[in-house]
C-alpha cells in the first residue's frame, strides 16, 4: 500500500440561524452599507448568477463573501485545496432563506442578513477524527434508541434537541450494523495506537460493544427460536407505524398487529410462538430501561439487505472484539449459526411466521429465475456465498457451511456474481430507462459488503477472480460517488485498481459536523448543470461537496437533483456514513 | 419455450445503398429514388412486409426531388412499416471521422428524422462499414441510439469477436447491445433465403435467442423483390412459425424483453479492409482539414455572435457539416471509390471549407475589431507600415487566435519580415525571418513564437525600422550546429548517409531514443498482391527498399526554429522533408512534399525503439486504444505511440503525430526492438475490387504531388500521461494570425473566451443550438483516460460558469440558456427532448 494520506484540519461550517428581530443580530448588519461585488471577470463557476449578487464582505482571514438573492458564496482565493476555493451556503441548512440582503464581518465570522432572519457563520478548523467524534456524540445523544441508530424525527425543524424519543426505521438493524462496523474499527485503531487500557480505547470499546449487542438482539428478539432475524423492535409506549409486519410479545407468544400489510398477507391477529429466551446480555438493552419482554414489538419481513449488513458486521466484530469479549463473540457465533441454519433449512430463504419467505430475503435458484429475482440474482448470489464464508470464518467450522458453499458454487452461484452489469443493463433496456435509473442505491452498500467480504475471505484464486470481476462490475455507478466507504473496501479487494484519494479526502473534509437534516438549495444552482435521464430522472452533472448537497445514508444517488435530505427536512440522522468510512480508512492505514 | 426465450428469425427487408462507389453520386441518387419507389410498391402489395433503410441524406434527396414520394414514406413510417435506422447522415467509415464528426452525424440526422418523421432512430446500423472504433458505444448512445447492427469484420477476419448478439463495452464504460450479421446484409433469391433461414434457425437454437436475416438486393440499391417476399410468405404459410417480417428496432425490443446470456467485448471491432486506412490520401486530408476548420470556424462565429452581434452562421455551417458527413460514407472516406467520384468529393469538401473560411474570417475580423490596437500618432493605413513604405516608427499589430481550449505557445507566420516582435505586454518574442512563398518584394516572412490563451487571442507587435539595428533580444532555447538541432526538450542529430535521425535525445534526462538505430528512413513497401481494400491482408511488411538520400542540409537556424531539409529518392519518386524544431516545442514537426510515382506501394516512416514490454497506443475518435504490437495495420487518428521499458528500466515512448493520416503499424522488428511506422502514402488502383484487372490505363490513389505533415515526440511514462494529445490537437487546430489595423477598442490585447479548469478536458464544439433559440452548446471530452471530477467551465460572454464530473473518455454536451443556466444534454442538444 502507498503511504497513508495525511488528513489535516480543514475549515468546517458552523451556522447559527436567527429569526427576524432576534436581539443577538448586530445592529450594524441592518445599517451597514454592503456593496455588490464586481464579479465580471471571476475565474470560477459561481453558485448564483452574477447579477443575483447584491452584497459582499471580507472576513479577517481574507476570505470574500458574496451575498445573492439565491444564497451566499464564500470565496477563499488562498485556499490550498481547489475544492475549498468556492463554498455555497443555502437555506434551510445554512440560512433562514436564500435572499441575502446584507453581510457583515464580525467576531471572526460572518453575519448574513436575509429576508426572514439572519445567520452567523463561522468557519472552524476541524480535524477528521475530531469530526468523527463530534458526529458520534450527536448520534449517541440524539439518535440512539436502545442502542440502535438510524434517524430521529424532530418536533421542531432545525432543533436537534427536539428529537423525539421513539421512531423506528425499516433498516434500524442494517444502519446500526454499519455504525457498529465503524465503531469497531475505532476501537481497534485506539487499541493499536493508544493501548488497551487507555480511557479512549475503553470508551470506544463500550460504544462498539453496545452497538453490537443492539444488532445481535435482533437475532433473538422474536423469541421464535429458529434463528429468525428481526428488522427492528419497539418498546411499550413507542408508536407502531402502519408500515410492515409487527408482532407484540406477551407471555411467550407474539400476536401479529393489524397493519395494511398484515391484513394483506392475512396474518393480522395471528398468534405465534415467542417463547425462546433472549440472552440476558442482549436483553439488558431494554430491561435496563425498565422494560420486560412482555410488550416488546418486533418487526418482521426482514430483507436480504439487513442480513448482509449484519453478517458483515459480525465478521468485523468477531475479528476485532472477539478475543477481548468472548461472551459477545460466542453470541455472534450462536446468532450466526441460528440465522444460517434457518436460511439453509428454508431453501435459501428467510421465512416469516407465514411459512413463506419474507418479501426480499431470498437467495434461492428459484427466486433467481423469477421476474424480479433475475436482476437481483447477481448480488444475492454474492450475499449468500459471503454468508457461508463468514460462517466458516467466524465459527471456525466447515461442515454444513462448506458443503452448502461448494454446492452453490457447483450450481453456478460464483458465475452469477459476475453478471451484475449484464443483467442491470438488460433490465434497463427492457424498461427503456438508463441503468442509473433502475438502481436501488442502497444496493451499492450491499454489494460492497458482499463482494468485499468474499474477496477478503476467499483464498481460491479462481473464485477470487470471479468475485473481483463481479465487484468491478458494480463500479460504473459506485465510482461516481467517490465515497470512501465504498472505495476503500474496493481497493482492499482489488489492489490493482486505482481510487481517487483526493476526492475521498474532499468527501471527508466537506462532510458537515452535524447530521441535522433541514435540506439545501441545490436545484437551480447556476453552476450546476442538470441532466434528464431517459425515463425522466434528474441528476446533476457533478457531485458537489457533501456539505452542499442533501444528507443521505448509503442508500441514495448522491448526484440526484434534489433539495430535500433523504430523511426529510426535520430529522437528525446517524453519523455512520462518515464514521464507518473514516475509521475503516484509519484501521487499514489509508489515512493518517 | 418459456416466456423469456425467443428464437424468432426477424426478416429485415432492406436495400444496401452505396451513394458513391463504382459510380458517382448522381447515379447513387438515382439508385435511391428507384429503390425507395420499389420499396413503397412492395409495401403497397404485401400487408406484412416491413422495409428498413438508413441514412438521412437519402431521405433528404427524396424530399427535395419527389415530395409526393416522401409523403408516402412518412405515412409508412408512421405506420411502422418503413423503419429508418441509424441516426446518421450516411453509413460512414467508423474509424476515420473524428469524435466531433460522429456527433454531427447524429445531430443533423436525428434532428432531420425528428422533424420529418416525429421520431429519432434508436438503432445504429452500419452493416458495410469496414471496422468499428471502440468509442462507438458512447458515440452512438449520445446520438440517441441504444442498439447496434454491424457486420465487418467477418468471422474469417476476426474469429475472436463474438458472433450474433453481444454486449459491446466502450472505453468509457458505455455498453451497447450489438448484433453482428453473420454472413450477408443482402440475401436475395429463394435458394439464398432458404439457406440463410436454415443457418439462422440452427444458430438461434445454439444461442438460445432470436436472429435477424437481412434480405433484399443491395449495394447498388434494389431492395426486396416480389420473388423474395412471396417466397418468404410461402415459407411462413408452410409452417416456419419462427419467421416474421420485422425491423432491427422490433428485433432488439423483443430481445430486450427476453433473457439471454451473451458475451461481452471490450475492444474495437477490427480488421476489415486494412488498406482503406491509408488509400487515397486526398480524401483523408480533406476530411481532417474540413473537420478542424469547421470546428474552429463555428467557435469563432459563436463568439462573434454572442459578443458583437454578428449574424449566426449556424445554417451555413450545418450545410458544410452535411457535406463532410456525406463524404465520410465508408466507400468514399476509405478511398475505394472510382477516381471520378473524388472529383465530386473534392468539390463538395471545397464547398464545406469555403463556408468555414468565410465564417471564420468574418468572425475573426469582427472579434479583432474590438481589440484596442490604437497607437498614438498613427494616421495612415497599416498596409503602409507593413510594407515598410511609411511610418516605420510604428510596430504593426498581428492578432493571433487560438481555437483550442487550452493555452498554446506556437510558431506563427506573418507576412513580411520584422526586426523585433513583442507581445501585448512588451515581452520580447522569439522570431526569425523566413523565406516566404512569394517571389517578389522582400521574399521574407516573420515567424514568431506566440503565446495565446485558451480559446482566445493575443496581440503581437511586429516592428521593422530600416534605420535601426535591432538585436533580437528574445531568449531562445533553439540551437543548430551542422546536422544537429535542439531546443529545451529535444536534441536531434541527422545521419548524413541515410538522411534519417541517428540520435534523438529527450533532454529531460538525456536518454537517446535512437539507441544506435537510424530512425525515419522512408521505406517503400510492396503492395501489388492485393486490391484497394487489401482484402484479407492485414500486414504490410514486404519491404521493397529504403529511399536513398539525395541531399541533406541545415536550412534555418534562429531563435524561433531550426530546420533541416532532406531529399530522398526512389526510382522516379522523391520525398522532401523539412524537419522543424521550434522554440519550446515538444514535437519535431516534419513538413513533407512527395512526388510519388511508385505503383502498388505504401510509403512508411519507421521508428524503432529498443526495450521490452512494448505497448502501442492509438488515438481513436474521442478516445484512445491500446493494441498489441503484432504488426497488423491499425486505423488511428492524429497520433500513435509506442512505449517500451528501456534498458535503464524506465518506461519510454515515441509518439507520431500527423495532420492527415490514419494508418500505422507496430511490428516487433528484432530482439527487444519494436518499430512504430506511420503509413504516409498508399498508391494502388482506384476501386480495384478483388484485383480482377482487365488491362486499362489505371489511375492510382496517391499518384503525383502529395503534401502532408507528421511530427515526432518522445516521453517517459505511458502515452496517456505524456501530453501527446495536446500536441496532436495543436498540430491540427492551428492558430490564425490576423494582420490588424490600428484602432481603438473596448477589449484588451489578449484574452480568453473560455476557461476549462482541467487540462485533460478538450472542447470540440462551441456552437449555437440548432433550434434557433440562441442557446449555446459546449461539447468536451476527457482525453487522458482518467476519471476527472469537478471540471469548471467559465465563459463570461454567455454568463456561464458551471461544474461537471467527467468519467474516463467521457464526452459531455452542455446547453446554456440566455441566463447562463446549464443543462447537460447529448449530441441532439435537447432539441428532441420535449
Amino acid at each position: 500500500m502507498k503511504e497513508p494520506y495525511v488528513l489535516t484540519a480543514r475549515p468546517c461550517r458552523f451556522c447559527g440561524i436567527y429569526g427576524a428581530g432576534d436581539p443577538q443580530i448586530p445592529a450594524e448588519l441592518y445599517s451597514g452599507q454592503s456593496e455588490a461585488p464586481d464579479l465580471s471577470g471571476f475565474p470560477l463557476p459561481l453558485p448564483s448568477k452574477k447579477s443575483d449578487y447584491t452584497c459582499s464582505a471580507v472576513t479577517d482571514d481574507g476570505v470574500m463573501w458574496y451575498g445573492a438573492s439565491t444564497g451566499l458564496t464564500r470565496y477563499d482565493p488562498a485556499a490550498d485545496r481547489g475544492d475549498d476555493l468556492i463554498m455555497y451556503f443555502s437555506a434551510d441548512r445554512d440560512l433562514p432563506d436564500n435572499n441575502v440582503r446584507a453581510l457583515l464581518a464580525k467576531d471572526g465570522g460572518l453575519w448574513a442578513l436575509t429576508e426572514t432572519g439572519a445567520a452567523f457563520i463561522e468557519m472552524k478548523m476541524i480535524g477528521a477524527e475530531e469530526k468523527a467524534l463530534m458526529l458520534l456524540e450527536e448520534t449517541l445523544k440524539y439518535v440512539d434508541r436502545h442502542g440502535m441508530v438510524s434517524q430521529k424525527h424532530l418536533e421542531i425543524p432545525g432543533d436537534v434537541a427536539s428529537a423525539v424519543k421513539y421512531g423506528h426505521s425499516d433498516n434500524d438493524g442494517g444502519f446500526t450494523a454499519e455504525f457498529c462496523i465503524g465503531e469497531m474499527y475505532r476501537y481497534a485503531v485506539y487499541k493499536r495506537e493508544k493501548g488497551t487500557d487507555h480511557p479512549d480505547t475503553l470508551a470506544a470499546k463500550k460504544v462498539a460493544a453496545r452497538a453490537l449487542e443492539a444488532c445481535l438482539l435482533l437475532f433473538h428478539i422474536s423469541g421464535r427460536g429458529d434463528g429468525f432475524l428481526a428488522r427492528s423492535y419497539l418498546c411499550p409506549g413507542e408508536p407502531v407505524p402502519d408500515d410492515g409486519l409487527f408482532f407484540r410479545k406477551e407471555g411467550g407468544k407474539a400476536t401479529c398487529i393489524e397493519t395494511r400489510q398484515s391484513k394483506r398477507v392475512g396474518i393480522a391477529g395471528k398468534v405465534i410462538d415467542a417463547s425462546a429466551p433472549v440472552p440476558d446480555r442482549l436483553a439488558k438493552l431494554y430491561r435496563d430501561a425498565g422494560y420486560s419482554d412482555d410488550g416488546i414489538v418486533y418487526k418482521g419481513d426482514t430483507s436480504s439487505d439487513e442480513t448482509t449488513l449484519h453478517i458483515m458486521n459480525m465478521i468485523v466484530s468477531h475479528d476485532i472484539i472477539g478475543e477481548d469479549d468472548p461472551e459477545l463473540d460466542e453470541l455472534i457465533k450462536i446468532s450466526l449459526r441460528g440465522l444460517m441454519n434457518h436460511i439453509l433449512d428454508h431453501g435459501y430463504e428467510l421465512h416469516d411466521c407465514t411459512g413463506k419467505p419474507t418479501t426480499w430475503a431470498k437467495w434461492s435458484g428459484q427466486y433467481f429465475v423469477s421476474e424480479v429475482g433475475y436482476v437481483d440474482a447477481c448480488l444475492n448470489a454474492a450475499e449468500i456465498l459471503m454468508y457461508l464464508k463468514a460462517a466458516m470464518h467466524i465459527t471456525g467450522e466447515q461442515g454444513r457451511w462448506r458443503e452448502e458453499y461448494d454446492k452453490l458454487i457447483a450450481m453456478g452461484y460464483a458465475d452469477l456474481t459476475e453478471k451484475h452489469f449484464d443483467r442491470q443493463h438488460q433490465a434497463g433496456l427492457s424498461l427503456c430507462v438508463e441503468p442509473v435509473e433502475d438502481i436501488m442505491f442502497g444496493d451499492h452498500a450491499l454489494a460492497t459488503k458482499a463482494y468485499f467480504g468474499l474477496c477478503m475471505l476467499e483464498k481460491d484464486e479462481g473464485l477470487l477472480k470471479k468475485y473481483r470481476n463481479g465487484y468491478k462490475s458494480w463500479r460504473t455507478t459506485i465510482r461516481r460517488e467517490y465515497n470512501p466507504g465504498y472505495d476503500l473496501p474496493f481497493k482492499l479487494a482489488c489492489p490493482d485498481e486505482e481510487i481517487d484519494m483526493e476526492m475521498m479526502a474532499t468527501w471527508l473534509y466537506r462532510t458537515n459536523v452535524s447530521r441535522l437534516a433541514s435540506g439545501v438549495s441545490f436545484m437551480g444552482r447556476h453552476d450546476t448543470p442538470v441532466q434528464k435521464q431517459r425515463a425522466g430522472k434528474l441528476e446533476s452533472s457533478w457531485m458537489p461537496p457533501s456539505d452542499e448537497r442533501f444528507i443521505s445514508k448509503y442508500d441514495r444517488d448522491p448526484v440526484e437533483y434534489r433539495n430535500v435530505d433523504s430523511g426529510g427536512m426535520t430529522c437528525v440522522e446517524s453519523c455512520y456514513v462518515y464514521t464507518h468510512a473514516y475509521w475503516m480508512g484509519r484501521y487499514y492505514g489509508f489515512f493518517n | 419455450m418459456d416466456k423469456y426465450t425467443n428464437k424468432s428469425i426477424h426478416l429485415i427487408g432492406n436495400a444496401h445503398l452505396d451513394p458513391i462507389w463504382l459510380w458517382r453520386w448522381q447515379e447513387g441518387c438515382s439508385e435511391v429514388m428507384q429503390t425507395f419507389r420499389s420499396a413503397l410498391d412492395r409495401l403497397n402489395e404485401y400487408d406484412d412486409f416491413v422495409f428498413t433503410c438508413s441514412s438521412a441524406s437519402y431521405y433528404r434527396w427524396v424530399e427535395e426531388i419527389d415530395p409526393d414520394m416522401f409523403n408516402e414514406i412518412r405515412t409508412r413510417v408512421k405506420q411502422g412499416r418503413w423503419v429508418p435506422v441509424n441516426g446518421w447522415w450516411v453509413q460512414p467509415d467508423c474509424n476515420i471521422p473524428s469524435g466531433e464528426s460522429f456527433a454531427r452525424q447524429a445531430l443533423y440526422s436525428q434532428l432531420y428524422y425528428h422533424e420529418k418523421f416525429g421520431r429519432i432512430c434508436e438503432t445504429g446500423y452500419n452493416v458495410d462499414s469496414f471496422g468499428h472504433n471502440w468509442n462507438l458505444p458512447q458515440l452512438l448512445t449520445k446520438g440517441g441510439m441504444r442498439t447496434y447492427v454491424m457486420m465487418r469484420p467477418d468471422t474469417s477476419e476476426n474469429p475472436d469477436m463474438p458472433q450474433d448478439l453481444f454486449w459491446w463495452d466502450g472505453p468509457d464504460g458505455t455498453r451497447m447491445l450489438t448484433y453482428r450479421i453473420q454472413r450477408s446484409y443482402a440475401r436475395t433469391g429463394t435458394h439464398a433465403i432458404d439457406e440463410e433461414v436454415k443457418y439462422l434457425d440452427g444458430r438461434a437454437d445454439e444461442k438460445n435467442h432470436g436472429m435477424m436475416l437481412f434480405y433484399g438486393v443491395g449495394n447498388h440499391g434494389g431492395g426486396p423483390t416480389r420473388g423474395d417476399i412471396e417466397h418468404i410468405i410461402s415459407k411462413m404459410d408452410g409452417g416456419f412459425q419462427q419467421l416474421k417480417f420485422s425491423s432491427p428496432d422490433d428485433y432488439f425490443d423483443e430481445m430486450c424483453a427476453a433473457r439471454f446470456d451473451i458475451p461481452a467485448w471490450s475492444e474495437d471491432l477490427q480488421h476489415h479492409a486494412s488498406g482503406c486506412y491509408s488509400a487515397t490520401s486526398m480524401v483523408k486530408q480533406l476530411n481532417r482539414k474540413a473537420e478542424n476548420w469547421l470546428q474552429a470556424a463555428e467557435k469563432w462565429n459563436t463568439l462573434a455572435v454572442k459578443r458583437d452581434g454578428l449574424a449566426a452562421a449556424t445554417e451555413e455551417l450545418a450545410k458544410a457539416w452535411k457535406d463532410v458527413c456525406f463524404n465520410q460514407f465508408h466507400d468514399i472516406l476509405c478511398g475505394c471509390s472510382i477516381m471520378e467520384a473524388y472529383e465530386d468529393v473534392r468539390d463538395s469538401m471545397g464547398h464545406a471549407m469555403t463556408i468555414a473560411a468565410r465564417a471564420e474570417n468574418n468572425a475573426l475580423i469582427k472579434l479583432a475589431g474590438k481589440v484596442d490596437t490604437w497607437v498614438d500618432g498613427v494616421s495612415d493605413p497599416v498596409a503602409l507600415v507593413r510594407h515598410g513604405r511609411n511610418h516605420q516608427d510604428f510596430p504593426r499589430p498581428v492578432i493571433v487566435f487560438n481555437p483550442l481550449s487550452f493555452p498554446v505557445n506556437v510558431p506563427v507566420r506573418a507576412s513580411q519580415p520584422s526586426q523585433r516582435v513583442t507581445s501585448h505586454d512588451g515581452t520580447e518574442a522569439a522570431f526569425q525571418n523566413v523565406r516566404s512563398s512569394r517571389s517578389n518584394d522582400t521574399h521574407l516572412d516573420t515567424l514568431f513564437m506566440a503565446k495565446v490563451p485558451a480559446m482566445g487571442y493575443a496581440t503581437y507587435w511586429l516592428e521593422f525600422r530600416e534605420w535601426d539595428d535591432f538585436e533580437n533580444e528574445a531568449v531562445s532555447d533553439v540551437k543548430a550546429d551542422g546536422l544537429t538541432i535542439e531546443n529545451e526538450h529535444m536534441r536531434v542529430v541527422f545521419d548524413e548517409q541515410a538522411g534519417g535521425i541517428k540520435s534523438l535525445i529527450g533532454k529531460a534526462d538525456g536518454y537517446d531514443y535512437a539507441q544506435g538505430k537510424i530512425l525515419a528512413v522512408p521505406t517503400v513497401i510492396d503492395d501489388h498482391k492485393t486490391d484497394t481494400w487489401a482484402h484479407k491482408i492485414f500486414k504490410f511488411h514486404d519491404i521493397k527498399g529504403a529511399m536513398k538520400l539525395e541531399s541533406i542540409e541545415l536550412i534555418e537556424s534562429g531563435p524561433a526554429r531550426a530546420l533541416v531539409r532532406t531529399k530522398h529518392v526512389f526510382n522516379e519518386s522523391c520525398l522532401i522533408q523539412e524537419f522543424i524544431l521550434a522554440s519550446g516545442q515538444k514535437t519535431l514537426r516534419v513538413k513533407c512534399k512527395a512526388i510519388w510515382q511508385e505503383r502498388f506501394t505504401l510509403l512508411k516512416m519507421p521508428f524503432a525503439l529498443g526495450g521490452g514490454d512494448p505497448v502501442s497506443t492509438y488515438e481513436i475518435p474521442g478516445a484512445y486504444i491500446k493494441r498489441p504490437c503484432d504488426g497488423d495495420e491499425e486505423p488511428a487518428q492524429a497520433w500513435a505511440d509506442l512505449t517500451v521499458t528501456a534498458a535503464d528500466g524506465t518506461r519510454r515512448g515515441l509518439s507520431l503525430l500527423n495532420d492527415s493520416k490514419y494508418s500505422y503499424d507496430c511490428p516487433v522488428t528484432g530482439d527487444g526492438e519494436t518499430t512504430l511506422r506511420i503509413t504516409l502514402l498508399r498508391n494502388v488502383i482506384f476501386a480495384d475490387h478483388y484485383s480482377f484487372r482487365p488491362p486499362a490505363n489505371f489511375n492510382f490513389t496517391d499518384e503525383g504531388l502529395q503534401r502532408f505533415e507528421y511530427g515526432i515526440r518522445v516521453h517517459t511514462g505511458e502515452a496517456e500521461d505524456s501530453g501527446v494529445m495536446y500536441d496532436a490537437a495543436m498540430f491540427n487546430g492551428r492558430p490564425v494570425a490576423l494582420a490588424e489595423g490600428y484602432h481603438k477598442g473596448s477589449e484588451p490585447q489578449s484574452g480568453s473566451f473560455l476557461t476549462v479548469t482541467k487540462p485533460n478536458i478538450l472542447v470540440t464544439a462551441f456552437k449555437l443550438c440548432e433550434d434557433g433559440s440562441g442557446d449555446t452548446i459546449i461539447r468536451a471530452y476527457e482525453c487522458e483516460g482518467k476519471n476527472t471530477p469537478r471540471v469548471g467551465f467559465v465563459c463570461n460572454l454567455i454568463e456561464a460558469g458551471f461544474w461537471a464530473d467527467f468519467g474516463k473518455h467521457e464526452v459531455k454536451t452542455f446547453r446554456i440558456d440566455k441566463d447562463g443556466f446549464v443543462k447537460e444534454t447529448d449530441f441532439l442538444e435537447g432539441v428532441v427532448e420535449e
